[in-house]
């Protein structure tokens, strides 16, 4: 079985197989939920159309498949990467809103026609090849997790999470706009490629630094980097813990595959050619990165809600990740779509482990997972291993990953590859604050195994939610040891960037 | 044949991990034996390993055995798996497997009445002796860097997960748990520098293999500036892991877990394995003699510390504890001795000088192997003090010598043993480190420090013989206390045996290695690559010339000997109150002592107090100070300040003024780098 499935069920569709199986999907859901009633039903159908959209996508990726829509989305290795992420963080939402307390009863259908198109969003700036359908992604994810965001069942805390995400999220589309139209002006298409060319033969103007740092401050807000953060904490507490988790591990990533297109295509192409100054740009990553890395760790450490304090530990991960474009080298890259794939199974198991916990009707503080290593074994044990994942304790994913992207900052063209980087500072400020985080989350790690609780009575969690934390386990060990898995395609993937 | 199953060293302890961890609570004794049998098994596969790599033609060049395949790969660079076996290594797998072997046949009896938490116990103490096996076989510091590791996350949940009900101890069993996270975030800190020591040899090698890293012509071709910091940063690992000073203090509070723990982690493993690291990298540390005054001097340091606070504890289990920190440092002492004058050697191209160096190696490894099978003789044996008066304060004990003969005659002998009485282990392997010490001070521009690290080890030899007695004569001579009367006799059989088995060891082992088998664990330069073991020993007659014909011997002797006098005639026949020299325990120097120097309230006020605060402090600038200024900036700008909803908290309006002038400090930022960087 090979990707001419696809072509010929597609056609000239076929780079966009994944996307049109799920917008479809997302389409049906509401009627699907009408006419059932059933929620079983709705998300039965949602998780076959992910599990439908990811085998033809790993298909594509497995044979190698290349080619574009009209120019605007390309699919190539990278895309593949990227989209089979998406749908791994779709599946685990999808899965785990079934029989979550938090999620909408009302407005299910609904609920699940978004997720599917934010989803879709992700996608197509996976795919993107072009400023406008890089923006249009963006917005389709951007608007879907608002209205995500706000159907929480019974929490008045959701519609205010919801108010400040609207506001703050459109004053950086606003942003986000203003830098694409000057990158226009500047250049006069919009077209990756073409800009990246055009760029080449002149010098560097005062209308790009500033289309650079107004994109730099609408995608911070996405990936919530310092001082763009501030939101993160707010939403992530008040969304339902599936939504949370959606927008911690998936929506997150989007903004980092914008930054990704945008300024390692132009700057690779641009650098190559003209004296175009890049250092400057790779500097203000680097202190970006330092600053929100440190600003989340620290600031978690003296949290008490646990998904504050994961959304706090999301923005020091976010950090970790924008060490790639402070290097911007495609080992980075790769290091760095590695690390995001283990985020995804560390953070995102984190958070499903709150999700179940709330579902049973624990709450959300810290000093309510007391004695839980008692009342549920299971749970307690991944949410171990999850937390030391993203820590970085040895064998588990969050070591490999972080191994990769730290020695990144540090040797140029991978391990042993010769010159060392003036990124070496940087790296240091990493492993020191990846020391720093095993305080908060040995805080978390104490309270469920040592600490006794006030009752031994044993928990049972649903059973999509040990469905969806056992994938997480799997993954988060096999990361861990075999880290070849995934790591051969982010490499292939960041080739395929860098080729462009 | 049996070398190229190195792997199933530490892989069948795992198995019964897993086994244990899944099915013990059907297992009987909650899978103890298949315990013993991982460990029995590890001994005896080690034991034939060791046997055919010391009659291989492998042994006498290049010395080690090694196999690897990729673990995985980045770009050009190959992450390997697999062993490397040496003998050094041999060394660690024998020992280890087999104290582990004895202790876990103890905890059967001990553990008797702990019920379903002995599966608990059984599948993590088989973790930990994987740890320890993996770390032994490793052929790469990556490889090692994970066992060690996960050594680090099993003492952590040994000690704190267990919730061991402590009897009188002043330890209460709440402590376990801040104990527990002590241990781990303390020995977390050293693993940061061990990791930025890797990254340093990654770089400067290209490669994390043993083979690779300890080339001797790649070592020359290295800048012997990161050749230094690399050193230096391993070793930091060394001290947290191994609880060197100043990082010393989670050691002695980690004895919340059980007995057995204790003895498993101060015998055969964890902190055994900082030793092992250093020996591992001695080619590595011996090429810059500073990196090895360090060690020294961190070890002598250690040695001396951990002695006095040992002198006033009435903890019979911290007592030892100190004792294994003063040991430790023992090692360190002969280790950086020994590197030290090597690395002069090597500098100087000094052959007498480099041999006198391996002299240094081969006490720091005849003296962790001894110590490994006295102290775990005693742990054991203070377990089952402890099993029989349901006490760990030493007051409460007392006149149990007629109770309890086995326990008390083999806890003399592992006494005597470590204080350094002539002919047992410890005698032998302490005299030579003593000796090195003092050798080591004749050469360098710095080799008077060595000298007074000497007299500091001899005064420390004096302590260690006095609160041993101290110990011994509270415990089974004099009155018997509350405790005491308590005791229905002798410890069941399962925690006899292996504490006879011990004692024996505890009493000749040290002779033996040393007389029959010194050229095995001696360091040497062969065909211009160091090489562990092969035929570099002094000889049975050298080593009775080095040590007898000392007068330096016959001093350590007679202060060890008046130790013991002192401490029976305070301990035992009472005569002399030990309250005279304190004030009744309150002189200042009293004090200090039980206050650890000061340590622990030291580390709180940096690491808890301190960590927490800054949080607290960020977190206050972050969410009021700077939206205090953009509040009030925004309000003055945009007047009214109504001109964005007001949403409950009323922070948007800040969130979105965080923004804008987020931007305009990027802006800021930008024109500054382009302004020094001569951008645009």
């Amino acid at each position: 079985m090979d990707s001419s499935i696809v072509t010929s069920l597609y056609g000239e569709f076929a780079p966009l197989a994944p996307m049109i199986i799920l917008m479809i999907a997302a389409l049906l859901m509401p009627a699907v939920y009408y006419a059932t009633k059933l929620r079983d039903a709705v998300t039965l159908v949602a998780v076959a159309a992910i599990a439908l959209s990811m085998f033809f996508n790993i298909l594509m990726m497995i044979d190698g498949y290349q080619g574009d829509y009209v120019g605007v989305f390309v699919y190539d290795a990278f895309a593949g990467v990227m989209i089979l992420l998406f749908q791994i963080v779709a599946l685990l939402t999808a899965m785990v809103s079934l029989s979550s307390s938090e999620t909408t009863r009302a407005h299910y259908g609904a609920f699940n026609s978004l997720l599917l198109a934010a989803t879709v969003g992700m996608m197509f700036v996976a795919t993107a090849n072009d400023l406008i359908t890089i923006f249009l992604g963006v917005e389709l994810v951007s608007i879907s997790s608002y209205a995500l965001v706000a159907m929480k069942r019974k929490d008045p805390r959701a519609a205010e999470a919801a108010v400040k995400y609207v506001i703050i999220g459109g004053l950086s589309t606003a942003l986000t706009v203003y830098g694409l139209s000057m990158l226009y002006g500047v250049t006069g298409t919009t077209n990756i490629p073409e800009i990246a060319a055009a760029l080449s033969t002149q010098d560097f103007s005062w209308a790009f630094g500033i289309a650079l740092i107004t994109m730099i401050a609408g995608y911070g807000f996405k990936i919530a980097a310092v001082p763009f953060h501030m939101w993160a904490p707010d939403v992530y507490e008040g969304a339902a813990t599936p939504v949370s988790m959606f927008l911690g591990t998936g929506s997150k990533k989007v903004g980092f595959v914008a930054l990704f297109k945008i300024f390692i295509v132009i700057f690779v192409a641009a650098s190559t050619t003209a004296a175009f100054a890049t250092e400057e740009v790779q500097y203000i990553f680097a202190i970006i990165a330092a600053i929100t890395m440190t600003l989340g760790n620290v600031v978690a450490i003296s949290q008490n809600n646990i998904k504050r304090m994961l959304a706090y530990s999301s923005i020091a991960q976010a950090g970790y990740i924008l060490i790639v474009m402070a290097v911007m080298s495609e080992y980075a890259l790769a290091s760095g779509m590695f690390h995001m794939f283990t985020h995804v199974f560390m953070k995102g198991g984190a958070f499903l482990v709150v999700g179940a916990l709330i579902s049973v009707g624990i709450g959300e503080k810290i000093s309510d997972y007391r004695g839980l290593a008692k009342r549920a074994p299971f749970i307690a044990f991944a949410m171990l291993l999850f937390l030391f994942a993203l820590a970085g304790i040895p064998p588990l994913a969050g070591f490999t990953s972080k191994l990769f992207l730290f020695s990144s900052a540090i040797y140029d063209g991978g391990l042993g590859g010769g010159v060392m980087t003036q990124w070496i500072w940087l790296a240091f400020i990493a492993v020191l604050n990846s020391a720093i985080s095993l305080f908060y989350y040995t805080r978390v790690v104490k309270a469920m195994l040592i600490e006794k609780g006030e009752t031994t009575e044993r928990i049972k969690v649903p059973k999509t939610f040990t469905a969806a934390i056992s994938i997480c386990v799997v993954f988060v060990i096999l990361l861990g040891i075999y880290p070849q898995l995934i790591m051969d395609f982010c490499a292939d993937a960041a080739s395929a960037l860098f080729g462009i | 044949m049996f070398v190229e199953y190195t792997w199933l060293v530490p892989l069948v302890p795992m198995l019964c991990f897993v086994i244990i961890g899944f099915f013990g609570k059907k297992m009987p004794h909650g899978g103890g034996p298949l315990a013993i049998f991982g460990a029995m098994f590890a001994f005896l596969i080690s034991a034939l390993i060791s046997y055919e790599f010391f009659t291989s033609a492998a042994y006498s060049s290049p010395g080690y055995v090694t196999e690897q395949i990729t673990w995985f790969s980045i770009g050009s660079f190959d992450i390997n798996i697999g062993y490397y076996v040496d003998s050094l290594a041999c060394l660690m797998m024998l020992f280890a497997s087999f104290i582990s072997t004895l202790i876990f046949i103890y905890s059967i009896g001990y553990m008797h009445n702990e019920g379903v938490k002995r599966r608990r116990y059984f599948a993590e103490v088989s973790l930990f002796l994987t740890g320890m096996l993996g770390l032994a076989v490793s052929s790469n510091f990556l490889e090692m860097f994970v066992f060690w590791e996960a050594m680090g996350l099993c003492s952590y949940l040994l000690i704190g997960f267990w919730s061991f009900t402590h009897p009188n101890g002043d330890d209460a069993s709440d402590n376990a748990a801040s104990a527990a996270k002590k241990a781990f975030l303390v020995t977390r800190l050293g693993d940061v520098c061990l990791m930025g020591g890797m990254f340093v040899l990654m770089y400067e090698f290209g490669s994390l293999d043993y083979t690779a890293v300890f080339d001797t012509a790649a070592m020359a071709s290295v800048d012997p500036n990161m050749l230094m910091l690399g050193s230096l940063l391993i070793f930091g690992g060394v001290i947290g892991k191994s609880a060197q000073f100043p990082l010393l203090d989670w050691l002695p509070d980690a004895m919340a877990g059980p007995t057995t723990v204790s003895a498993l982690i101060h015998a055969a493993t964890m902190v055994k394995a900082g030793v092992y690291l250093v020996a591992r990298c001695f080619p590595l540390f011996a090429q810059n003699p500073e990196v090895m005054l360090f060690v020294g001097v961190i070890g002598g340091i250690t040695a001396f510390f951990a002695a006095t606070m040992a002198l006033n504890n009435m903890n019979i289990k911290k007592v030892l504890a100190y004792s294994t920190l003063s040991q430790l440092g023992y090692m360190f002492l002969a280790l950086g001795a020994g590197g030290y004058m090597m690395a002069l050697g090597l500098q100087s191209g000094d052959s007498a000088l480099i041999a006198a160096g391996a002299v240094g190696y081969t006490a720091g490894c005849l003296h962790m192997a001894n110590h490994a099978f006295f102290k775990a003789l005693l742990f054991l044996g203070s377990g089952s003090v402890i099993h029989a008066t349901g006490t760990e304060d030493m007051r409460e004990m007392g006149g149990l010598h007629s109770k309890m003969k086995i326990t008390s005659i083999t806890m003399l002998i592992g006494s005597l043993s470590i204080a350094g009485f002539p002919l047992f282990s410890g005698f032998w392997s302490k005299e030579i480190v003593l000796e090195v010490a003092m050798h080591a001070g004749d050469y360098g521009a710095e080799g008077y420090l060595f000298l007074v690290l000497w007299i500091l080890a001899i005064i420390t030899a004096f302590m260690t013989a006095f609160y041993m007695f101290r110990m011994w004569f509270m415990t089974f001579k004099g009155k018997p206390g509350h405790g005491a009367e308590h005791c229905h006799g002798e410890s069941p059989k399962s925690m006899t045996i292996p504490l006879i088995i011990l004692s024996v060891f505890a009493a000749a082992l040290g002779c033996i290695i040393l007389f029959g088998f010194d050229d095995y664990v001696t360091i040497g330069i062969h065909a211009g690559q160091f090489q562990v073991g092969s035929g570099h020993g002094h000889g049975f007659m050298g080593w009775l010339e080095d040590i007898f014909l000392s007068a330096y011997t016959y001093l350590t002797v007679a202060l060890v000997l008046i130790a013991i006098g002192v401490a029976y005639v305070m301990y035992s026949k009472m005569s002399i109150n030990p309250g005279k020299f304190n004030k009744d325990g309150n002189s200042l120097l009293y004090k200090a002592l039980s206050n650890r120097w000061w340590f622990p309230r030291l580390y709180d006020q940096i690491g808890w107090k301190m960590g927490y605060g800054v949080a607290k402090g960020v977190e206050f600038v972050d969410t009021q100070v700077i939206d205090g200024t953009v509040n009030a900036l925004s309000s003055a700008v945009a007047g009214s300040g109504d001109s964005m909803s007001k949403v409950q908290t009323g922070n948007v309006r800040d969130y979105a003024s965080v923004v804008v002038i987020g931007i305009v400090v990027l802006f800021a930022v930008m024109l500054l780098l382009f302004y020094f960087m001569g951008g645009a």
